[in-house]
């Protein structure tokens, strides 16, 4: 679905057209601060430069704070600007995709949960989610939220300790209840060198981990993943032929490599990507036609997973 | 000294090999006793299944008994695991023949009790399909390591050979076309 479809929805025009005088308002404050805050430093490095440093830096002080406090002011109205955004448009958007459909942007994917998925191997030690959209597609009931999650080391340097963060994920995790019951946990995750090297570690000599390294023979699915599983039996039969083929063209269909596990009845899927969805913009007109092509299209793509792995087909004894 | 570590290292890393080479030999049993668990699970619905078909078909009979006689001589524990594998494919194919024939039948085709071994049977088919790939990949990898170096030097002194991987049964490999079902 594009946004052709959806400009035809009179309240969802009429709600963008009472946002955008709200935007230009906000647009225009904040250029107003940044204006004022890049005019005072400017002032004082060329005061500096011409040799009245003391004088200009003052001087250009002024400016730079009033800019701070336009900024601030406006602060409280971009974010409520931002909730309208999410509450009103977003989620009209998701009712035009399916009525099922709803959004919870202060909820995510808490955690604990991410944890447990064991998408990731490392535990993160700085953890925000927001944008829960949870929904139905026919007989499976699936949930995503946008996670970024990261962990932290810590350097001895010269000038004392030095706090690093890194990212483990940052993207969006899906989560779908899944077609066939099962005990174990199954988990598939892109391979590399590091993940390749362990998987012959483990299976040719020593395995340190309670799961083993389950080789498939869809030798594509095998030479773009590592899948780990408590059962072997049990992973094959989650990971049928099948359902591998249909993997490889979900991996195909997304920017990065994704990860996917199976646990307690449940199929996790993590999928990087490099920009925050759902995000009302500031600088551009929400009157444009494609504003809400990007944002549906990751819908959708989530919407039609269940339909690509086909978890409607309920034949086996879970219904 | 060097030669020394050396070697402790080689003997350490032999160990490991060695080692590793007999825990794929047992993934082999193993796997293949995974087989054996799922068959029997298998064959203990088909019982189930004979009933509730009967009290609603009179036509089924010849399916029925020809089904009834291949799980008794499964049942019948002195049969070898080759034989077993056949019965079952045979015992798969008649299933899903009747499985396809229940269409005629729209009461048998909305009983609760059907719809639920109907499922159930789905699921010991690709449980079966799971259990069979994954002793193939077991016995890939075993016969990979006594194939290749270093493992082929362990393989000829323990006297370990290369063990064949299960072919589908032909019956299986077709694909099933409902007149060929009717008409038998």
């Amino acid at each position: 679905m594009q946004f052709s479809s959806l400009a035809g929805n009179v309240a969802l025009q009429n709600i963008l057209a009472t946002m955008e005088v709200e935007r230009k308002k906000i647009a225009s404050t904040q250029k107003k601060g940044y204006y004022f805050i890049g005019g005072g430093i400017l002032l004082g490095i060329i005061g500096s430069v011409l040799g009245f440093p003391m004088p200009s830096i003052i001087a250009g002080l002024a400016p730079v704070i009033y800019g701070g406090i336009v900024l601030f002011k406006i602060n409280d109205e971009l974010q409520a600007y931002k909730h309208t955004y999410k509450r009103d448009v977003i989620s009209e958007a998701l009712r035009f995709l399916d009525s099922s459909l709803t959004i919870a942007p202060q909820n995510g994917i808490v955690a604990h949960e991410f944890i447990h998925s064991q998408l990731f191997t490392t535990e993160p030690d700085r953890y925000k989610t927001e944008d829960l959209v949870s929904g139905r597609a026919e007989k499976t009931a699936f949930y995503f939220a946008e996670v970024h999650a990261e962990y932290k080391t810590v350097t001895q340097t010269k000038n004392g300790r030095k706090t690093e963060w890194h990212d483990i994920f940052k993207g969006i995790i899906f989560v779908a209840d899944f077609n066939k019951n099962f005990n174990g946990s199954t988990i598939v995750r892109p391979k590399d060198f590091g993940s390749a090297i362990g998987a012959w570690f483990s299976t040719n000599l020593f395995s340190f981990s309670d799961k083993d390294v389950i080789k498939l023979e869809n030798v594509d699915f095998d030479k773009t993943f590592i899948t780990y599983g408590t059962d072997q039996v049990e992973s094959r039969y989650l990971l049928t032929p099948a359902m591998m083929e249909r993997i490889l063209r979900l991996n195909h269909n997304s920017k990065y490599s994704i990860s996917l596990s199976f646990i307690q009845s449940r199929i996790y899927i993590g999928f990087p990507l490099d920009r925050n969805y759902f995000e009302a913009p500031i600088f551009k007109s929400l009157l444009n036609p494609d504003l809400l092509n990007e944002d549906i299209s990751t819908i959708k793509f989530m919407y039609d997973i269940v339909k690509e792995l086909d978890l409607n087909t309920r034949i086996w004894s879970k219904n | 000294m060097i030669i020394a570590i050396i070697l402790v290292i080689l003997i350490i890393i032999g160990i490991f090999f060695y080692n590793s080479l007999i825990g794929k030999k047992n993934q082999v049993t193993n796997a293949f006793s995974a087989i054996d668990v799922m068959l029997k699970k298998r064959f203990d619905l088909i019982p189930n299944l004979v009933e509730v078909v009967k009290q609603y078909t009179n036509y089924e009979s010849e399916t029925l008994s020809k089904i009834v006689e291949l799980r008794t001589r499964a049942s019948a524990g002195n049969i070898s695991d080759a034989e077993k594998a056949q019965i079952d494919s045979q015992l798969s194919t008649s299933v899903k023949g009747l499985m396809v024939n229940v269409e005629n039948y729209p009461d048998l085709k909305a009983n609760t009790n059907f719809i639920n071994l109907q499922s159930t049977w789905a699921e010991s088919e690709e449980q079966i399909a799971a259990a069979r790939r994954s002793y193939n990949a077991a016995v890939t990898d075993y016969n990979n390591s006594i194939m290749m170096f270093p493992g082929s030097l362990f393989a000829g002194m323990l006297n370990f050979h290369p063990v064949p991987v299960l072919e589908t049964a032909v019956e299986e490999r077709k694909n099933i076309s409902a007149k060929d079902l009717f008409n038998n």
